[in-house]
């Protein structure tokens, strides 16, 4: 958990990135592939509509003229004497009879001739005499027509045409849609027989089954809500009385088209009345398989999915490769502060990564120029400071000794005057060096017994001091004035209270470490006040206590150094821990990197 | 290195997109080629019952592999078909095999000479009866396999005849003029009209006219022959006089004409063979019937057969047409047991000769009181005159089926045939 919040941490500014830009794409896909569908499916509803009202319209057209050619054939029937003649007529004679047929069917011929399509033309009358122009497509006998309910429909409304659909046993379940019509006579309004138009529904379909295809089927309706016609023959003798309703509804306000669920589908509805055959014409469009067709939908989203996933891929792969050069450089950044500044970042990853680091590796390099410039600067300077120190031997110490040497001489101590100048001259023939150079321990311890027995000679011998060399650390070399400052310190400081007492000086090796130790047994002190006390007049030179540490550290790094422990009335012991030097080495030891480290972290 | 590798998943990508935009433009084509050798041979015909029954019957009894397509058509369907498919020349849609009725045979074999293949490699024409050569040969080729014979007879009600005083004797070897005697007698005896006749339709002149050998043109079968025409003065003449005995119950279709021997209505029916099954169908008249010979004509050469309808096979000249002809020949063209099968199950029956001698042409007819039916027939059968229908039987028929009604009505005998003469040679100039 807490690993997976870092990775999310770490990986923050690529999550983001990459999060908007994958809400981005896939709304902007989801919206335009929804707006393309929408608007497809609009363009194609109105494109649709237009065109199948004109369809439609053009199918009414045939249903009018066929319906009109019913109406001239009907005319043609009632109006035709020697039908009538022989439908009333019981012939008596086989000759009468056999022409009478023939000339019927003659005449019948004649209408029928007019008449286009695949209808059919029956006449049938009271005296059960029945003609049939297409046998085969309905062998219908006398009686049966007779006694059918389309029939005794006909009888019961005489003056019209009515269309009725018959389907069953009578027709051998062809179903058809037949046109009746009762033939009276004009004056005494007596039915002498019956005509009949049957229209095969399949030979119905040729009217519109051009315009149909798959999800665009056409319905014939009539007023009862049967089903007449249709390209969907299982349709075909349902009662749809819901549709119907539409239908007329539709029909009556004017309206293009309406949305329907029939037949446990949604359909776009379009429909026109043919009043003559008391049907409704009825277009239905199954919105989803039409559109299916046209649109492909699966295709479109298939294909923005595509998109999203190629572009998200891709907005995955290179926002990672931006913001891992960039996470890689933080890192490398924040590292840094952390551990070494010294090391430059690496030039990889994207463009503006490389620049970055390229810049800030610039950066790095100027800064670390400059602060190594300060550096040297600040230690020259320091090393000038010191020089000038070193060499302003104490103009007091050399009065002093002089006047000492002066009383000496005049008491006639020749010889103690003598070992008195003699200890003074290699003391200031090296004080005057370069501080920068050392010399060897044997040198330095020469240096400090010189410098006691100047002490001695002028203040009296109640201080002591022994110096215990272990003979192996003879030849190391230490910087010079390292020792002699806390001599000095202890001789004129630790012996204010106690008037007797010993300064030891000790130098050992210790591991790869010179240990100098310069104990007193005298007053003893608190160390935090070491700081303060400046003794000035007494002073051999201007390098005091105070400065040895600051030098050392400054020659050879922080490990190395000045370590002062005391106990007030037991005494004083300062520790100075140098490295081993064999030569005499000019350049003194410290590294770059670590004159750096030790700027930047401080 | 590493920007050129980046470069090129781009191109990948934008690669792989454009395939897709591509493969999404494309659509399938599905190219239609037509087969040299079908592996599918269709054929047309028109009766569930009857021919269509028999070709199932060939299908299954054929011994090689066939795929065997059938296609029910009405049979003006056919005719309109082929017509159009024919005479435009591409013979794209049409069957590998057609039935067609031997009347309007000619017509196709002379209008398109190249269209059907000759089968006088797969059959021997002499095994089927004399008559059906004519109709389905050109110019001596064997054009047709003449498939079922309309070999008439004279199906009469046994129980009406037996009551006007006439047995099987007295109905054997007549002539009209004897059967219209006859039919007076019926008539006034049991009331019952003799027979019942279609005004439109002059079937019942055709096969008196056959039975003298004559027709309504010449043996050239382009030839009008109407006028002079003796064998068709004496049909004509039978027609009226059958008019005038008053015994002619009139029908308008073909139900009105079953119905009128169904309901017991008329005492004979002059018809081809094959209307027995629609008189069988009435169960309720079992054993009242029985078959006598056709009657003839008055005249000489004239003989007690004729024919009436019958169509025979024909393969298109189109891929496919061997292994049409070859399950034709093996089947409707030389199996003996084929037809006996065919007698049996579709009650069809063949002209090829040799069948006869099988046993089931033997049998034993119960409805018509086991009278050996289809014995006589093939017997009968033989007997058929042979003529030329030529190309316009029916055309010639409607002209005198009119010209029938004026001579009905009044109109000289001779003066209504040379009207139709010349009409029809007016006509089918």
């Amino acid at each position: 958990m807490k690993n997976f919040l870092k990775i999310i941490r770490h990986n923050s500014l690529f999550l983001k990135m990459f999060l908007i830009m994958l809400v981005s794409i896939v709304a902007v896909s989801v919206l335009i592939t929804f707006s393309t569908i929408r608007m497809s499916h609009n363009l194609f509803m109105e494109t649709f509509s237009i065109t199948n009202s004109k369809v439609l319209s053009q199918i009414k057209q045939e249903f009018e003229s066929f319906s009109y050619s019913v109406v001239f054939t009907t005319m043609s029937v009632e109006n035709n004497g020697t039908i009538k003649r022989s439908l009333i007529q019981d012939h008596v004679t086989s000759t009468d009879e056999s022409s009478s047929v023939y000339t019927i069917s003659q005449q019948m011929e004649n209408i029928y001739s007019d008449s286009p399509n695949e209808a059919n033309m029956i006449v049938l009358g009271e005296n059960k005499r029945l003609f049939n122009m297409k046998y085969a497509h309905w062998p219908v006998t006398a009686q049966e027509l007779l006694d059918h309910r389309i029939t005794q429909y006909t009888r019961a409304n005489p003056g019209t045409i009515m269309y009725q659909y018959v389907d069953g046993k009578i027709t051998n379940d062809v179903p058809m849609l037949v046109a009746t019509k009762a033939l009276m006579e004009r004056s005494t309004d007596n039915i002498y027989g019956y005509l009949y138009i049957p229209i095969r529904e399949r030979d119905l379909r040729e009217f519109y089954g051009g315009y149909t295809s798959k999800g665009n089927d056409v319905l014939l309706i009539d007023g009862s809500g049967q089903v007449v016609s249709s390209n969907k023959q299982e349709w075909i003798g349902q009662y749809e009385s819901d549709l119907l309703a539409v239908a007329k509804d539709t029909e009556e306000n004017n309206l293009e088209y309406q949305e329907v669920n029939v037949f446990d589908k949604d359909y776009l509805l379009l429909s026109a009345s043919l009043p003559a055959l008391d049907l409704y014409l009825i277009n239905l469009v199954d919105q989803e398989m039409v559109l299916d067709n046209l649109v492909d939908t699966k295709e479109i989203v298939f294909i923005s999915a595509l998109i999203v996933l190629i572009a998200v891929v891709v907005v995955f792969l290179i926002s990672r490769r931006i913001t891992n050069s960039l996470r890689r450089l933080v890192r490398q950044i924040s590292d840094m502060a952390k551990y070494d500044f010294g090391k430059p970042i690496d030039e990889s990853g994207g463009y503006e990564a490389r620049k970055i680091a390229i810049a800030f590796n610039y950066m790095l390099n100027e800064l670390q120029e400059h602060v190594d410039e300060l550096l040297q600067t600040q230690r020259r300077q320091r090393k000038a400071e010191l020089e000038a120190l070193q060499h302003q031997i104490n103009p007091h110490f050399l009065y002093n000794t002089l006047t000492s040497v002066k009383f000496l001489v005049k008491e006639g101590k020749k010889e103690a005057a003598f070992d008195t100048i003699d200890a003074l001259i290699p003391l200031l023939q090296n004080a005057l060096g370069n501080v920068d150079e050392t010399i060897t321990v044997e040198q330095e311890v020469a240096n400090i017994h010189n410098y006691v027995q100047i002490n001695q000679m002028r203040y009296g011998d109640r201080i002591k001091v022994n110096s215990l060399i272990s003979p192996d650390c003879l030849h190391y070399h230490l910087p010079k004035l390292v020792i002699q400052p806390f001599i000095e310190n202890a001789f004129f400081h630790a012996f204010t209270k106690k008037k007797y007492g010993f300064i030891q000086i000790l130098i050992a090796q210790r591991g790869d470490k010179l240990i100098c130790e310069v104990i007193d047994t005298g007053d003893g002190m608190e160390v935090d006040k070491m700081q303060s006390k400046k003794g000035k007049r007494q002073l051999f030179s201007g390098i005091g206590v105070r400065n040895v540490h600051e030098r050392i550290q400054l020659l050879y790094g922080p490990a190395y150094g000045v370590e002062i422990t005391s106990e007030v009335g037991k005494g004083t012991k300062i520790k100075i821990t140098l490295p081993l030097s064999d030569e005499k080495t000019k350049d003194i030891t410290i590294s770059k990197n670590n004159t750096k480290r030790r700027f930047l972290d401080g | 290195m590493k920007y050129f590798s980046v470069r090129k998943s781009w191109i990948l990508v934008f690669a792989i997109m454009t395939i897709f935009t591509l493969a999404a433009c494309s659509s399938d084509e599905t190219g239609g080629g037509s087969g040299e050798e079908p592996d599918e041979i269709t054929a047309w015909a028109w009766d569930p019952n009857f021919n269509i029954a028999a070709l199932e019957l060939a299908k299954e009894s054929y011994e090689k592999d066939i795929k065997l397509k059938i296609i029910e058509n009405a049979q003006d369907d056919i005719v309109q078909k082929l017509n159009t498919g024919l005479s435009s020349g591409t013979m794209k849609g049409m069957p590998n095999i057609v039935l067609i009725e031997d009347q309007r045979a000619q017509s196709f074999l002379k209008a398109y000479p190249d269209a059907f293949y000759p089968l006088d490699e797969y059959i021997n024409p002499d095994d089927f009866a004399a008559y059906k050569l004519a109709p389905t040969s050109l110019d001596g080729k064997q054009y047709g396999l003449p498939f079922d014979t309309g070999v008439t007879g004279l199906f009469f009600r046994t129980d009406y005849l037996k009551e006007a005083g006439y047995t099987m004797e007295d109905l054997s070897n007549i002539t009209w003029e004897k059967y219209i005697e006859i039919g007076k007698d019926v008539k006034a005896k049991t009331g019952k009209d003799m027979i019942s006749l279609d005004p439109n339709d002059l079937g019942l002149i055709r096969v008196m006219i056959q039975s003298a050998g004559s027709w309504y043109v010449k043996e050239d079968g382009t030839t009008v022959h109407l006028k002079d025409n003796e064998a068709l003065k004496k049909a004509f003449q039978n027609y009226k006089a059958m008019m005038e005995a008053d015994f002619v119950k009139a029908n308008s279709d073909w139900s009105q004409f079953i119905a009128a021997f169904n309901s017991g209505d008329v005492a004979t029916v002059p018809s081809g063979n094959w209307i027995g099954p629609s008189i069988e169908a009435e169960a309720s008249q079992k054993g009242k019937w029985a078959v006598a010979q056709i009657p003839r004509l008055d005249m000489e050469g004239a003989v007690n057969a004729s024919n009436q309808g019958g169509s025979s096979f024909y393969v298109l000249n189109i891929p496919g047409k061997e292994k049409a002809a070859e399950f034709l020949a093996e089947t409707f063209g030389s199996s003996k047991q084929f037809y006996q099968d065919l007698v049996l199950d579709v009650g069809a029956l063949g002209t090829y000769k040799p069948a006869s001698e099988g046993e089931a042409y033997q049998a034993e007819n119960e409805y018509f009181g086991g009278q050996k039916l289809i014995s006589d027939f093939s017997k009968w059968m033989e007997e058929i005159p042979s003529v030329n229908y030529g190309m316009h039987t029916y055309a010639i028929e409607d002209i005198l089926a009119a010209e029938m009604q004026n001579y009905l009505n009044g109109k000289s005998l001779e003066d209504a045939l040379a009207d139709a003469q010349a009409q029809a040679e007016a006509q089918l100039k």
